[in-house]
């Protein structure tokens, strides 16, 4: 049987006029597509031809990297934003979370705020009324109810915030991934939540960088580019079309140089496979040019997480007294995989002398992804800094009363 | 078969949808509800403030136009300008927050999809709270001058509501207009102090005749509220019916509260990229 189609998009496009966008989080956002579109006019494309059906049940991740239109699609989708072209058919009720507890205000009480939060979201007040228990139990925060949320700790603000969304009951829900930030807990409830409105039958599209949660939940993944589309299909293909647009991760704009030395490459990439996983391992390359005759060149390596911890601190004084010429020299590394935990890291890179003279220093030269891999049945990211397989010893020794 | 909603790029609607206005009114009701819940939240004097700000003003206002210029009024003056703050203030109130409400809102608007229009309308039942205080004070000046209102009571709330579409009217023009053009914030505050000179709030409409020629006077009854607070004042105390005049108002009304609904509309599918 032919399966319904819940979204049908056809030429779509957003054009946003430079210059007159007044709010500087949007401009920042825009910004690297900016310099790009300032030298061919006043008009910059987020989207441009975007034709693609989502059928009934599908779930659909949209997948793309910083500036390839995700956000815009989504805001179109969710009807934020009017499209420039094209046309969207829409069957079903559509509910979109671009964040949670949106509308939330600190002076009204937990009670009081899921009202608000829940009729911004598009449920009735009675709606809300019937799901009332359901919502605070879910939450965790009863005995705060009638506390003003201004006291709540942030987990408790989310946690209720996001209990509303939960309890919405949409056809289509339109997802983006800054939910899926938070602790492992709430990853893991956001998550689970996503599961079960697809079991159900309905149909999700999730915007993420996530690829791990992508492979997992996903039936469908559209990949965008540069504002267009270059892979609609199988989830799995599409996270293979998502990694073949630049299997490295360098960033360009962050590439530096001064008088002493001018960094002509970094990469971040997989030892095994074609992304870098928990298990992968990876391989960090640096390409410079030495412009002084400094001595005993030495090259260090800080690797820092997304809370700014460092991960590690590693450096070599690659050149001795006699050979740190002037020219080109690139230092390889190896990290094996199993050792690092999943998540968004950076890359800080100083090259020095052995008199600790800096030359250069770069924070951060990169940025990039470990991807999750499920372990003993967790799909979401487990927590810390490290994560090693660790082998066990497991032996049952008996039972105690009868030794 | 679920219902299907279409987006299309091409398509432009002159007026709001006002069936999806109804479908989100309980949106409408609890961000009412909200600003009224947050008015007063962490002052210590709380509700108290609701009486405060009237009275001062009509003491203010007593003492310049009754005492000092002493403006000859039918009824005793007190009272008289108690009547004309009853729909001034509510007018200030409402244009006020309305005006700026879109762009408080913004983190809202940029986060998720509801007809905008409802943000800056759901602004004029909070204002409703200070009518009933004023409405107050009135009650209690008229019994302590022994006053008994006119048989045109019944048509003081009609007054009233035309008071709030021109309040919205003004208000949702300049919510419009305040997503690209910042400087209407400070332009709002401005028209809040001027207005109320020239509107007949302190002084009767016909001593301002008096004094003009009656061409004049018709540019003056262009002021929306000119027309309100002398309508209003005269359903309460009865006397002189108010002219022709009155009309060049509400005429004004009906034009500026039309062409907000079309301007909003114009401007409201690209609020989110502008905020």
């Amino acid at each position: 049987m032919e399966q319904e189609i819940a979204i049908k998009v056809s030429d779509l496009g957003k054009k946003y006029i430079i210059g007159k966008q007044k709010d500087a989080s949007l401009r920042s956002a825009l910004s690297n597509a900016f310099k790009s579109a300032a030298a061919k006019g006043d008009d910059f494309w987020a989207i441009q031809n975007i034709d693609f059906e989502i059928k009934r049940g599908d779930i659909v991740g949209i997948i793309g990297k910083n500036g390839a239109g995700k956000s815009t699609l989504l805001k179109v989708l969710s009807q934020i934003t009017k499209p420039s072209t094209g046309r969207i058919e829409i069957n079903g009720r559509v509910a979109s979370l671009l964040e949670v507890g949106t509308g939330f205000h600190p002076e009204l009480t937990g009670r009081e705020n899921i009202y608000l939060n829940g009729t911004i979201l598009g449920m009735t007040r009675k709606e809300v009324k019937a799901k009332f228990d359901d919502i605070v139990e879910f939450s965790g925060v009863a005995k705060f109810i009638d506390t003003p949320v201004k006291h709540y700790s942030s987990g408790m603000y989310v946690r209720l915030a996001f209990s509303v969304a939960a309890h919405l009951e949409p056809e289509i829900l339109i997802i983006d991934e800054v939910l899926a930030v938070g602790d492992a807990e709430f990853q893991k409830k956001c998550l689970g939540k996503m599961s079960d409105v697809a079991a159900e039958g309905r149909t999700v599209l999730f915007v993420s960088h996530n690829i791990a949660a992508i492979k997992e939940l996903c039936t469908k993944g559209i990949v965008l580019n540069k504002g267009g589309i270059v892979f609609n299909g199988n989830q799995m293909d599409a996270v293979e079309a998502y990694h073949s647009l630049g299997r490295s991760v360098h960033e360009t704009d962050l590439i530096k140089a001064n008088e002493n030395a001018e960094i002509l490459n970094f990469d971040v990439s997989p030892l095994a496979g074609s992304f870098i996983t928990i298990s992968s391992g990876f391989t960090f390359e640096i390409e410079f040019n030495h412009l002084r005759e400094k001595k005993n060149l030495a090259v260090t390596f800080e690797l820092l997480n997304k809370d700014q911890v460092v991960v590690f601190h590693h450096g070599e004084w690659f050149c001795s007294e006699n050979d740190s010429k002037k020219g080109v020299y690139s230092v390889k590394g190896k990290i094996p995989g199993n050792i690092v935990n999943s998540g968004h890291y950076t890359f800080k890179v100083i090259i020095s002398t052995n008199m600790h003279e800096i030359l250069l220093e770069v924070d951060p030269i990169t940025r990039f992804e470990i991807a999750n891999e499920s372990q003993a049945g967790h799909h979401s990211t487990l927590p810390g800094i490290t994560r090693p397989v660790i082998e066990y010893d497991f032996n049952y020794l008996g039972d105690k009363a009868n030794s | 078969m679920p219902k299907t909603k279409i987006i299309d790029a091409k398509h432009r609607q002159l007026f709001p949808s006002f069936g999806e206005l109804k479908r989100y009114k309980d949106l409408f009701l609890t961000l009412a509800w909200r600003d009224f819940r947050v008015r007063y939240a962490q002052t210590t004097i709380g509700f108290l403030w609701a009486f405060i700000q009237p009275i001062v003003t009509l003491v203010i206002l007593s003492l310049v136009f009754g005492r000092i210029a002493k403006v000859e009024t039918d009824i005793p003056h007190t009272l008289f300008t108690t009547c004309g703050l009853i729909t001034w203030t509510y007018f200030a109130y409402v244009m006020t927050n309305s005006g700026k409400s879109i762009i408080e809102s913004q983190n809202m608007i940029k986060k998720i999809y509801f007809p905008r229009l409802i943000v800056p309308l759901s602004k004029a039942v909070v204002g409703l709270i200070d009518v009933g205080v004023t409405v107050l004070i009135l009650i209690v000046l008229m019994i302590y001058e022994g006053i008994a209102p006119a048989g045109t009571v019944w048509l003081a709330p009609i007054f009233l509501f035309i008071g709030m579409i021109a309040a919205l009217g003004v208000g949702i023009w300049l919510s419009a207009l305040t997503i690209r053009f910042r400087d209407f914030q400070h332009i709002i505050p401005f028209m809040v102090q001027l207005g109320m000179f020239i509107t007949p709030v302190a002084y009767p409409a016909e001593k301002a005749a008096e004094q003009m020629p009656e061409w004049a006077m018709s540019i003056y009854y262009l002021n929306p509220m000119a027309g309100v607070v002398q309508g209003f004042r005269w359903s309460i105390f009865g006397g002189e019916a108010p002219g022709n005049l009155m009309y060049i108002s509400f005429g004004m009304i009906a034009i500026l509260f039309v062409t907000s609904l079309m301007y909003f509309k114009r401007v409201e599918d690209e609020i989110a990229d502008f905020v």
